[in-house]
């Protein structure tokens, strides 16, 4: 637990550096832009995701036409796409002569006027597009285990048909959603391939420049704990707002009847969905595949490809496991006895998902240089720095899982003379599998797309297929990023597909 | 779950392996912040000759330098190659870098090199306008400082002010001008853009060739890059500031410098004795259609002939001296 707190003694260290002159001047030359850009970028993606989330689930949940349960499939594909791939198909996409701006010049005859994506715009687009599914998820397990009953009981009461779900079942969904958009902003607040693509100063991106460009570790850490606090306050206040509603659902529920839809309700239903897959997926998709063809031609996907690829899985596979394993302790822990203490160590723990990437990186590279310099060279410092960022997401998932462990069967066991080891491996364990199973995957998904630590931190020679993706897209070279790109994509499919049969057959 | 973790512990295993491959006895390894599609040719043609391996370790110049610096002499990195003199001056000020012995620094201009020897420029690049031969711009542009010019408003194609090449060409005119003259040029070429700046030099030039932008400012070779893809492009180049008078153009080089915690000096110094020989200097410069830094070495035939024009009088090293100031200036204007 004392080493998922190294990156944030980091920042506290060097910043504690800079004196009150150095804060001024940060304050007054750079923070107030920063300030607005990061908010304003967070709100938007946070409205972004809504609108495209909310909807989505609202129609596939509530609503019986065919092909829904593909629908549900579409909606989370684009989490196998990472934001800064997302980002450069989208600015090869608006360019004169790239789909998108083709198009606009058919429809509109002058290639002047195709929009700008290197905005705030551009950067909502990109993260709203890669970062609905969350929502969609939430909400949709959310309302496919809420009643009818209240909504049926508001009609009785003469509420509209259309104004149910604002008064009704929005309001339900609201911890449901609130989880969902906490995912979506803290990825926002810490992305960092999708704004250094599109060139928009947000805390991140500046950081990296203040390290990199001007050797000025303090003014990036002093803007780290800025930002730190910044999610740290938003992860407070919504735990705040969600403790303080309580929603109780009554024993005796009758399933849920989904009414078929009407033909002409099928047409808008698919029309909306199809739209949001056709930005989401489908043209990110068609993209990979027609430059990978272009690479297949020019016989590019050699042994080095290939290479990358297994390094990628396998480092996405390691850092999985390890993380799943230490989460494990933990989340226990925190079950067991829920103390002060022990909800700080979560805290603590979760510190890694806020903090920039390449905050992280060069966090875990001066410790490790200082006090474990045997270890260095070989992979350990990245994996060390992948386990800090994405273990929050094991002891989440495993701390879930546990929440519904009656203490009873541990006690049973016990009688019956089990061994408190015997009693984790053949009861606790076996029960909470599917929390297991879930931690796994998230930290896989995540590592496996992890840019900015990875790049600092690989070993000499070590690329990975984001590593390689950040390189040829800087470059240019598209028929290079494609079928990494696309290879992400692939290796991300399976794992995905065990998640969601997880959280299906939960319900 | 058995096979399962065997699958894990297997991969565990190999993934170690094929890393300390990568650090055989007879491979180097040089960190590049240069594009891997114009250091691979002159690598892959060294391996061929000599038989040693190369690893080559890329990523952004600035992150790779601030690498080595934390890394101290846990490094792997055996040689450092930049695009940018500043960065290379940068890590000679932090003290990263080993002194080059004699034979490998004299065939190298000491304005292309270190004062004290620390790093050698291996091509050399000019900063140029292009512009639009049907733009009414075509003729009348004569100095980078004609792109503060209120006509061009709207009209000014740029890269974003992080850029090396960028930040390297405003240290030139800073130093071969005035701050306030260069500071006065900053702020007309931000009322000129509106916003709108460029994530890349070649989208510059190609903003430039379809008539979206009139003239752009950026290094010689994109121009010609973009030309080999469309010949019939109307685009010119313009060497600027050319008068008698004149500081003449801006000019940079991509190096190499020896890591001060190599292990392997005898090896790298083969690698570096094979950039700075005249088939190596070829090969390396003309890739990328850059001036080879050795005197006598000819640069590829389509660009203008070295010494037919006036380069600004800055030894390259000021490029790092000057490096933090001039990020100042752009930070004080504000330039997107």
């Amino acid at each position: 637990m004392g080493l998922a707190s190294i990156p944030l003694w980091f920042v506290v260290y060097e910043s504690i550096q800079l004196s009150f002159g150095q804060w001024q001047q940060l304050w007054s030359s750079r923070l107030p832009e920063l300030l607005w850009n990061t908010l304003s970028l967070a709100v938007l993606v946070a409205i972004g995701c809504f609108v495209l989330g909310v909807s989505a689930a609202w129609w596939i949940a509530r609503h019986d036409f065919p092909g829904r349960t593909y629908a549900i499939w579409l909606m989370v594909l684009p989490l196998t796409i990472p934001t800064y791939v997302f980002a450069h198909i989208y600015t090869t996409l608006f360019e004169p002569d790239g789909w998108i701006g083709l198009a606009w010049q058919t429809v509109f005859g002058s290639a002047d006027t195709i929009p700008d994506i290197y905005n705030i715009f551009g950067a909502t687009l990109v993260l709203s597009l890669a970062g609905f599914s969350y929502v969609f998820l939430l909400a949709h397990s959310a309302l496919s285990v809420s009643t009818q009953t209240l909504e049926e009981a508001a009609q009785i009461q003469g509420v509209r048909k259309a104004q149910v779900f604002w008064r009704v079942n929005l309001p339900l969904l609201r911890p449901a959603i609130a989880a969902g958009l906490a995912v979506v902003v803290l990825h926002a607040l810490s992305d960092f391939g999708a704004v250094s693509m599109l060139h928009f100063q947000t805390f991140t991106l500046s950081i990296y420049l203040q390290m990199s460009g001007r050797f000025d570790y303090q003014s990036a850490a002093g803007l780290s704990l800025l930002l730190i606090t910044l999610s740290l306050t938003f992860l407070v206040l919504e735990r705040f707002f969600r403790a303080r509603q309580r929603y109780y659902s009554c024993r005796q529920t009758r399933k849920h009847v989904l009414k078929p839809a009407s033909p002409a309700k099928i047409a808008v239903i698919w029309f909306w969905l199809g739209l949001i897959t056709l930005f989401s997926f489908v043209l990110p998709i068609i993209w990979m595949l027609s430059w990978s063809w272009e690479a297949w031609t020019q016989d590019l996907i050699n042994r080095e490809f290939w290479g990358y690829a297994f390094n990628s899985l396998s480092l996405a596979a390691m850092c999985a496991t390890i993380a799943t394993v230490i989460a494990l302790p933990i989340a226990l822990y925190n079950n067991r006895l829920r103390s002060k203490f022990s909800n700080a160590l979560i805290q603590v723990s979760s510190v890694g998902f806020v903090l920039p990437g390449p905050v992280v990186a060069l966090g875990i590279l001066t410790f490790i240089i200082a006090v474990l310099p045997v270890v260095y060279g070989g992979i350990m410092a990245l994996l060390l720095a992948l386990i800090i960022r994405f273990l929050p997401l094991a002891v989440q998932s495993q701390d879930a899982a546990m929440q519904q462990l009656t203490p009873s069967i541990e006690q049973a066991g016990r009688i019956l003379g089990a061994t408190p080891l015997e009693n984790l491996r053949r009861v606790i364990i076996p029960m909470i599998r599917g929390g297991l199973a879930s931690a796994w995957v998230l930290v896989f998904i995540d590592a496996l797309k992890e840019l900015p630590a990875t790049l600092i931190l690989r070993p000499t020679g070590f690329d990975t297929l984001p590593v390689r993706i950040w390189i040829e897209a800087s470059e240019e070279m598209l028929e290079l990023a494609a079928p990494a790109a696309l290879m992400l994509v692939i290796g991300t499919l399976p794992v995905l597909w065990i998640l969601m049969k997880n959280g299906t057959s939960k319900n | 779950m058995k096979p399962f973790t065997n699958t894990i512990i297997l991969l565990f295993a190999t993934l170690l392996l094929t890393v300390s491959i990568a650090q055989a006895a007879d491979s180097i390894v040089v960190f590049s912040g240069r594009s891997d599609k114009f250091v691979k040719p002159v690598i892959k043609q060294f391996t061929k000759e000599t038989g040693i391996k190369v690893t080559i370790h890329s990523g952004d110049s600035t992150a790779l330098l601030n690498k080595l610096k934390i890394e101290g002499n846990r490094t792997d990195a055996d040689l450092f190659l930049s695009n940018d003199a500043g960065t290379l001056q940068k890590g000679s000020d932090l003290g990263l870098f080993a002194k080059l012995p004699s034979p490998i620094t004299s065939p190298i201009d000491a304005n292309y090199r270190a004062q004290d020897d620390t790093w050698i420029g291996l091509s050399a690049r000019a900063r140029v306008l292009v512009v639009n031969t049907d733009s009414p711009f075509a003729d009348t542009l004569h100095s980078v400082f004609d792109l503060a010019d209120p006509r061009l408003k709207g009209k000014l194609g740029i890269t974003h002010s992080t850029n090396e090449s960028y930040i390297a060409g405003v240290s030139v005119y800073l130093l071969a001008s005035d701050k306030d003259k260069t500071k006065a040029w900053l702020t007309g070429m931000k009322k000129n853009v509106e916003g709108k700046v460029f994530n890349k030099h070649s989208k510059v030039v190609s903003a430039v060739a379809s008539g979206k932008k009139s003239a752009g400012l950026v290094n010689h070779y994109y121009v010609y890059r973009h030309l080999d893809q469309h010949p019939d492009a109307p685009l010119k180049i313009i060497l600027p500031d050319q008068g008698s008078n004149d500081m003449g153009l801006a000019w940079n080089v991509a190096g190499i410098a020896l890591s001060k915690h190599t292990k392997k000096q005898a090896l790298a110094e083969k690698l570096l004795a094979y950039l700075i020989s005249e088939k190596g200097q070829k090969v390396f410069a003309d890739v990328n259609r850059e001036y080879p830094t050795r005197a006598g070495v000819a640069a590829s035939a389509v660009v203008p002939m070295a010494g037919s024009f006036k380069i600004a009088n800055v030894p390259m090293y000021q490029l790092g001296k000057y490096r933090n100031e001039t990020i100042d200036l752009i930070e004080a204007v504000g330039m997107p």
